[in-house]
């Protein structure tokens, strides 16, 4: 049995659990988030010659970075950064979240998630930032809770990094 | 070389001392060679001999060559002296290490105290729930065997739990490390739970900012608990169901405790993968093995049983005191049902019953209604007070008393009402009438409106006929006018006084005008009289009438027949016969002769000589002071005294009827004891004290030397009895004296005292009398009818109490009169009289003469002041103006005034404001206003301090003008907007 525990990081209404709703197993309901800032659920991600399990714990999303609880973090082996694609905003946030984490614990593997990819009309990051953060060698996904798009492939994604 | 050799060893200087010591080739060639080293041997040798220099370059390099050391031998190497320095530190200041310590020890120790105070909690309350149960006698023997505490016993049987989960969680990142479960226990995904159980666990220390270093200690759910115990690396939660004992920590943590120390690298290391930790999943297999599940609950024998027999004295109880409760209910309703009984409180307390109320006293004896209710009387405790009840046929009873009906008249109770019927004199009506009013104050009707006035006339010729059937009374004339009765008649001086029949009718003497002329009567009896009393018969002579003649038959003197014949013949000229001709004449010789032997036949009298000289008689002898009178017995012997001379010696007669007679007069024997003659012996029979029998017994001594004999064995002595009843006469000439109570009937018998009459309820107690009288109030036996006592302090008692006199009245009693003196008002003088009529019947004198009318002129000046003042108002308004403040202030202080005055004569003054208007609008709307302006004056004069109750207000709208009122006029008369005051007296 090989467990991590990721963390899932962003502001405030970006989708974070919806994203994992429809594809993760929960035992804990949506009010935990609200109750104790937390909520608990499980990927298993299943490789040819293991299964990795990754413990997620998905914050409360808060724009106040201010309140945001440092210490559900102690002990992550990976993070879940997401973005809502429609509002800008939420990228700076999800990347100031990322920092607070590292300079607590040092630096931890990441991808970053482009959510409500199913929203073009409204779609407010342009290709060419996306490029750029690609550059850094950072993993990126658009995904969309709504139709599931590359959310597989981000967990299995991140999965792989963790389990080196 | 030998220079050399010195430089190379220093010892070799001494070895070699004969050589020369320099040589400046050699050294210079030194200097050339080594001189670098030498310089550098010299500054190190230099440092090594410097302690202080030595000291600085260790302490360079201390803390590197530390951290490279070999760690064991390092620990090795320091731990002794650590310890010294840790010892020698304490004994120095045990302050400093404490202090170092005491973040560290705090925690642990304040941990430690709290589970142990968990585990005495717990251990009472497991002694406690099982002392009672079979078990609990089993487990207190099996304590007593195996020397533990019985708590510690129940606690290892009743604790009842089973450890269903085993979580081990890294402390770092929450993730599970291992996971064990219990047969056929479930939980969801155990990895979720461990990772949210240290989600919450950070919630918790992040909200309150809780800085321990341990986790949530316990959760607790229903009957499941969350038990964790933090370690170094990984914490150890257990999820148990049931009731666990608080010691399950210590296995707990000796169980974290192990895992730490047999894989403290890898726990430290956990990256989650578990694979890494193999042996940690049988370790809290222990964990899980933990159960106790001694569920078989004793069942509570003793506690039943305990109940039960509690139930039992308890229903037991309970149907006892209801059915007492019952009964005495049974009787309360039997004594509410009798007439002049009010139950006012009653309780029970303690199985004893109390009751408190009125009675009157002509009501049914509240404690002889006990018998037949069960209840025991012993266990009734009364206090009755004594009123009058206006129930009808109290009431009955007392005027009956008080009114004492003249057999013509009946009383009886008709639908609540006392109706009188029946015949009665004028001035019984009038005390009925009296009567009547008093009781119209709340009491029943008494209707006498059926008692018919006999009419004087009728009594009148009921008297006539009555005179006219009188012998020696003949009724000449007689008529009636203007309510004035006249007769006039004859009367013999010996027939009945007409006056004194007049008497025995109810006739007003006052009004009876009478003429009688005396006349002699010739019918036979009066002619008997007057020869009765002008002959004066002997006794040997008697009168008598026989067929309208008188006839006189036995023996008289010559002298008497002579006087008897000349009234004879004067009767023969119209009056009776006098037939004289049945008298025997007797010689004087003849009567003395009879007289001796009269004489000698009586006992106590010895005749010792008699004779008859020239027409004298003589007589000696002895008489006895208790004999008869030997010159009493002449009288009625036609025996002329003055002929007879006697001479009589005194003596004391030694027969026995004297010395009784003496011994009578000298002892004073008590009531008890009978003297009689038996044979000639005198006899005392009966009870008699100790002390009359010791001077009987002298007596019978005297009487020993010639005397009969006096025998007094049968005289019983009585004498505590005696002394009792001495007592009992005192008590009850003490209760004689009492005012208000009258003693019928009293008797001492068999040791019982037994006493009965009347008291008065306003009276001393008899039964208090009794302190003091050395009488056992065990043995009395009283029975007290109340009555009313008419002793005037009685009836001034009850006078006070009925009429409320003011204090400006003072009753007294002045020589067995009730007087009362002082000012009172009318009503109350009219009152008071009416009392005096009433009391009158009773013959108690209650004398209102000295009563007169308070003097009211001051008020009646100060009222009529006060009904001329009025208030006016504007036209639409029920407000006075402010012209009217000063009439208002003197208004106020007049009412006040007249309150206060009025109050003192005792009575109450009220004062009726009546609001008026004039006749300008609606008729409604004046009522209104005027009964708004009369609200108005009354509060303005509240304000201005006359008491509200005082005031009473009415508004009489335009109906009582002041002035008559034009119906034209536009705005209204201001005259009749006012409100006037009109003052009563109550």
């Amino acid at each position: 049995m090989l467990q991590k525990k990721i963390c899932m990081l962003g502001g405030f209404a970006v989708g974070k659990t919806s994203l994992v709703r429809r594809f993760v197993q929960s035992i804990f309901s949506e009010n935990y988030l609200t109750t104790v800032g937390v909520k608990i659920d499980k990927k298993s991600v299943v490789f040819p010659d293991k299964t990795v399990d990754l413990i997620l714990w998905d914050l409360a999303g808060e724009d106040d970075i201010g309140s945001f609880r440092v210490s559900y973090v102690r002990g992550a082996t990976g993070l879940v950064l997401v973005v809502d694609g429609t509002r800008p905003a939420t990228l700076a946030v999800a990347l100031t979240l990322r920092e607070r984490c590292e300079a607590e614990f040092g630096a931890m593997p990441f991808i970053l998630l482009f959510n409500k990819s199913d929203l073009t009309d409204r779609w407010a990051i342009s290709d060419g930032e996306i490029d750029e953060l690609k550059q850094r060698g950072w993993q990126i996904y658009l995904t969309s809770a709504l139709s599931g798009e590359h959310v597989d492939d981000a967990f299995r994604q991140l999965a792989s990094m963790v389990a080196k | 070389m030998v220079e050399i050799a010195r430089n190379v060893d220093p010892d070799n200087h001494a070895l070699y001392e004969g050589v020369p010591a320099a040589d400046h080739r050699l050294e210079r060639l030194r200097q050339l060679l080594v001189g670098g080293e030498i310089s550098e041997l010299s500054r190190v040798t230099h440092l090594l001999d410097e302690p202080e220099q030595l000291a600085t370059a260790v302490g360079n390099v201390l803390p590197e060559a530390t951290a490279r050391a070999s760690h064991t031998q390092l620990g090795e190497a320091l731990a002794p002296a650590v310890e010294r320095a840790a010892q020698r530190s304490i004994q120095k200041n045990p302050n400093t290490l404490t202090d170092i310590l005491y973040p560290v020890f705090l925690p642990a120790i304040r941990k430690s105290i709290g589970e142990k105070i968990d585990q005495t909690f717990q251990s009472l309350n497991e002694s406690l729930r099982h002392i009672f149960t079979w078990h609990g006698l089993k487990w207190r023997f099996e304590a007593w065997r195996t020397g533990t505490s019985f708590s510690a016993v129940v606690l290892k049987h009743s604790l009842i739990y089973r450890v269903e989960h085993v979580f081990l969680i890294s402390r770092a990142s929450g993730l599970l490390i291992a996971h064990v479960t219990s047969q056929d226990a479930t939980s969801e995904d155990p990895q979720l739970i461990s990772s949210m159980l240290s989600a919450i666990q950070d919630f918790v220390k992040d909200s309150f900012k809780e800085k321990e270093n341990s986790g949530l200690d316990t959760i607790r759910f229903g009957e499941l608990r969350l038990w964790s115990e933090v370690g170094q690396f990984a914490t150890l939660v257990a999820v148990i169901r049931g009731n666990p004992p608080e010691e399950l920590h210590e296995v707990i943590r000796d169980v974290l405790l192990r895992i730490h120390q047999e894989s403290s690298r890898a726990l430290e290391r956990f990256d989650g993968d578990s694979s890494q930790l193999p042996g940690v999943e049988t370790q809290l297999q222990t964990c899980v093995e933990l159960q106790h599940m001694d569920s078989k609950e004793g069942f509570p024998w003793l506690v039943v049983t305990a109940v039960l027999l509690a139930l039992i004295v308890a229903g037991g109880w309970y149907f006892l005191s209801w059915q007492s409760a019952h009964r005495w209910q049974a009787y309360l309703s039997r004594l509410a049902a009798q007439p002049g009984i009010v139950v006012s409180d009653q309780k029970i307390r303690g199985g004893d019953f109390y009751v408190a109320g009125l009675r009157d006293p002509l009501a049914a004896d509240p404690q002889s209604l006990l018998p037949g209710t069960d209840v025991d009387p012993a266990r009734v405790h009364s206090n009755w007070q004594f009123y009058q009840s206006f129930e009808p046929q109290f009431v009955l009873k007392r005027l009956s008393a008080s009114l004492a009906p003249p057999d013509s008249v009946r009383l009886s109770v008709v639908d609540g009402r006392i109706v009188a019927e029946g015949e009665a004199t004028t001035t019984w009506i009038n005390r009925a009438r009296a009567a009547a009013q008093q009781l119209s104050a709340g009491g029943p009707v008494f209707d006498i409106s059926r008692v018919r006035d006999v009419s004087a006339e009728d009594r009148w010729q009921a008297y006539v006929s009555r005179l006219q059937t009188q012998p020696g009374i003949i009724v000449a004339d007689q008529n009636v006018r203007d309510g004035q009765f006249y007769i006039t008649g004859l009367r013999d001086p010996l027939a009945a006084d007409p006056q004194s029949l007049l008497a025995e009718t109810q006739v007003d003497p006052a009004r009876v005008h009478a003429s009688w002329q005396f006349y002699q009567s010739l019918e036979p009896q009066f002619v008997l009289k007057r020869l009765t009393a002008s002959l004066t018969p002997p006794d040997s002579v008697r009168l008598s009438v026989v067929n309208d003649r008188i006839v006189a038959a036995g023996e008289a003197t010559t002298a008497w027949i002579n006087r008897a014949r000349a009234a004879a013949q004067q009767l023969s000229a119209g009056g009776p016969v006098f037939d004289i001709s049945g008298v025997r004449d007797v010689s004087p010789e003849e009567r003395w002769q009879a007289y001796v032997s009269r004489l000698e036949t009586q006992p106590g009298i010895i005749v010792a000589q008699q004779n008859v000289r020239d027409g004298q008689f003589y007589i000696t002898g002895l008489r006895d002071p208790l004999a008869v009178d030997p010159q009493s017995l002449l009288s009625g012997t036609q025996v002329d005294p003055a002929r007879v001379h006697a001479s009589w010696q005194f003596y004391q007669s030694l027969e026995p009827a004297f010395v009784l007679k003496r011994l009578t007069a000298s002892l004073y024997p008590m009531d008890k004891v009978r003297l009689s003659i038996v044979n000639g012996r005198i006899v005392a029979e009966g009870e008699a004290p100790d002390t009359w029998i010791d001077r009987a017994r002298a007596a019978a001594r005297q009487l020993s030397e010639g005397g009969p004999e006096f025998d007094i064995s049968k005289v019983r002595d009585v004498s505590p009895d005696a002394r009792a009843a001495e007592h009992w006469q005192y008590y009850v000439s003490r209760l004689e004296a009492q005012p208000g109570i009258i003693v019928a009937q009293q008797s001492a018998r068999g040791g019982q005292f037994y006493i009965s009459g009347l008291r008065d309820p306003l009276a001393a107690d008899p039964q208090a009398l009794l302190s003091g009288t050395q009488v056992d109030p065990a043995r009395v036996h009283s029975q007290w009818q109340f009555y009313q006592s008419l002793d005037p302090k009685f009836v001034v008692k009850r006078l006070t109490a009925s009429l409320s006199p003011p204090k400006s009245v003072r009753l007294s009693i002045v020589q067995g009169r009730i007087v009362i003196v002082g000012e009172a008002p009318a009503g109350w003088i009219s009152r008071a009289q009416a009392a005096a009529d009433q009391l009158s019947a009773d013959g108690v004198v209650l004398d209102v003469s000295q009563l007169s009318e308070l003097n009211l002129a001051e008020l009646n000046q100060l009222r009529e002041a006060i009904q001329t003042t009025d208030i006016y108002f504007s036209s639409g308004r029920v407000v006075p103006g402010p012209e009217q403040t000063p009439v208002l202030d003197r208004l106020a202080d007049q009412l006040k005034e007249f309150a206060e005055n009025a109050r003192k004569a005792g009575v109450t003054a009220r004062f009726m404001l009546t609001g008026h208007s004039d006749i300008t609008g609606r008729e409604t709307a004046n009522a209104s206003i005027s009964a708004a302006r009369a609200e108005t004056v009354r509060a303005l004069l509240n304000k201005r301090g006359v008491a509200p109750e005082l005031l009473q207000v009415r508004g009489a709208g335009t109906f009582e003008p002041a002035v008559p009122e034009n119906e034209n006029s536009p705005t209204g008369n201001s005259t009749n907007r006012r409100v006037s005051v009109t003052v009563n007296l109550e």
